[in-house]
């Protein structure tokens, strides 16, 4: 006869019926001069007949709409982002910048979308969501250098000014003092991320690309956040969010205090 | 014993090619609901599943066809949760910890050979869902998780294994003591003299 000890293992694949024959007698001849075993055995079957009986209630909390457009944000990106990875020749940058341009008529659209319904106040403000944040725009910044590295548009300030007064409604005059502190403005576009819009002025310093994202109608808590090989500086300023994403912690460092201050 | 899992698992048990996200975004409900299990707090539930979802499709190179794309979603799920809870370094309450094992061993959660009555009938008529829910609520994490992976999300041993990143002996470990628990602590609310 088999003692408990040796009984041990085979008593939960006994209950969910996951054990070989040999196995099942072994048990079954057990329970039988066994009663602290047999009442074992009959506590958790009953508990697990008990959770499948009741196992779709249990089951009942499902996503809700925002976070399954959130998640399906995140697909896009990533679709995007394989596309910008597929490309290299001439050929493929003319089709991504057909794709690129024609991605700017439907962010149109959903800019006064989600203007009507909130828009970017749809934040749920936590300190992981910090982590997110810096996670998506990081997304977002290097798809879009991916994109443009292969397109090579770039706007003046009066241009990228203009897409966004024009184009979005969106009044942001970009702080002068980046250029003289060295960032190349290369242009200014809205992009789409998890949870709204953000308008994205894409920049190079020293050859390296810099992002800087603002937010509008949103505030947080000051935050860098080290995430996907790059830093992360989120701030808020009358009202506004902004996200600055570089590779270098030193260039992100210096960079955030130029556009903090010229923001003052 | 085998190693396969139960059936009806879910729509994702095989995957065809060029279906990934669409495979991968209809599992969002069960990801989220085994998340607000890890979290309990829906917003933090939320950022999980997003954060699961961010770090899948940057490694969905990595993903295997033909291999359970349910169940590798849940592994990062648990890993994020897992690497979330090392980075707060107040949690000094590992979902790991032997000592919650060690101290669940001396629960005395054994029902009594010798009663007349059979209380797994009773339990199984008399048990009302909320009820249910709140027991699983109170478990200890590591019981709560494997009892919920197995029982709710019918996942096979292996596959919890690789989830929370422990042996299969201790995933059948804590679905035995979880259930026992469980049928302790709904025992106690039941009426003394039915």
């Amino acid at each position: 006869m088999s003692d408990c000890t040796s009984i041990d293992p085979h008593i939960t694949p006994y209950i969910d019926g996951d054990i070989g024959v040999h196995e099942r007698l072994l048990v079954d001849e057990h329970m039988r001069v066994c009663p602290p075993c047999h009442s074992r055995v009959a506590a958790e079957q009953a508990i697990r007949q008990l959770m499948h009986t009741k196992r779709t209630e249990l089951a009942g909390d499902t996503a809700s709409p925002a976070l399954r457009s959130r998640c399906a944000a995140l697909q896009r990106q990533r679709a995007t982002l394989s596309l910008t990875d597929s490309g290299g020749g001439a050929n493929a940058g003319a089709g991504l910048a057909s794709a690129w341009r024609t991605r700017l008529v439907p962010l149109a659209l959903a800019a006064g979308v989600v203007a009507a319904v909130g828009g970017a106040s749809m934040y749920v403000l936590t300190g992981r969501s910090s982590q997110l944040l810096a996670a998506e725009l990081t997304a977002d910044h290097v798809k879009c250098f991916g994109m443009n590295s292969l397109i090579a548009v770039k706007d003046d300030q009066a241009a990228a000014e203009s897409t966004m007064t024009s184009t979005f409604g969106w009044h942001m005059p970009l702080p002068e003092a980046a250029q003289r502190a060295g960032m190349e403005l290369l242009g200014a576009r809205v992009c789409l991320y998890g949870r709204g819009l953000a308008a994205h002025i894409m920049y190079r310093h020293n050859g390296q690309p810099v992002s800087v994202y603002m937010i509008p109608k949103m505030t947080r808590s000051d935050a860098v956040v080290d995430i996907m090989g790059h830093e992360a500086a989120i701030w808020s300023s009358g009202g506004r969010t902004f996200v600055l994403v570089a590779r270098e912690p030193e260039d992100v460092a210096r960079m955030t205090a130029v556009i903090q201050t010229a923001l003052h | 014993m085998r190693t396969q899992g139960p059936k009806g698992a879910g729509p994702n048990r095989i995957n065809r090619p060029g279906t990934f996200e669409a495979d991968a975004l209809a599992c969002v409900d069960s990801l989220y609901r085994t998340a607000l299990r890890l979290t309990h707090v829906p917003a933090d539930a939320e950022d999980l599943v997003q954060e699961t979802y961010l770090k899948a499709f940057r490694a969905a190179d990595r993903f295997q066809e033909g291999t359970n794309l349910r169940a590798w979603l849940f592994t990062i799920l648990h890993n994020t949760a897992r690497n979330r809870a090392r980075d707060r370094a107040r949690d000094t309450v590992t979902a790991d910890s032997d000592a919650v094992e060690r101290a669940d061993d001396s629960s005395g959660a054994w029902p009594q050979a010798g009663l007349a009555e059979t209380p797994e009938t009773l339990l199984l008529r008399e048990t009302l869902t909320p009820d249910l829910q709140a027991a699983v609520e109170a478990l200890p994490g590591p019981f709560r998780q494997a009892v919920w992976l197995r029982d709710v999300e019918e996942f096979s041993y292996a596959e919890i294994a690789e989830m929370l990143s422990i042996p299969v002996g201790t995933v059948m470990s804590r679905i035995s003591r979880g259930r026992r628990l469980l049928f302790d602590r709904l025992q106690h609310l039941r009426p003394v003299n039915v």
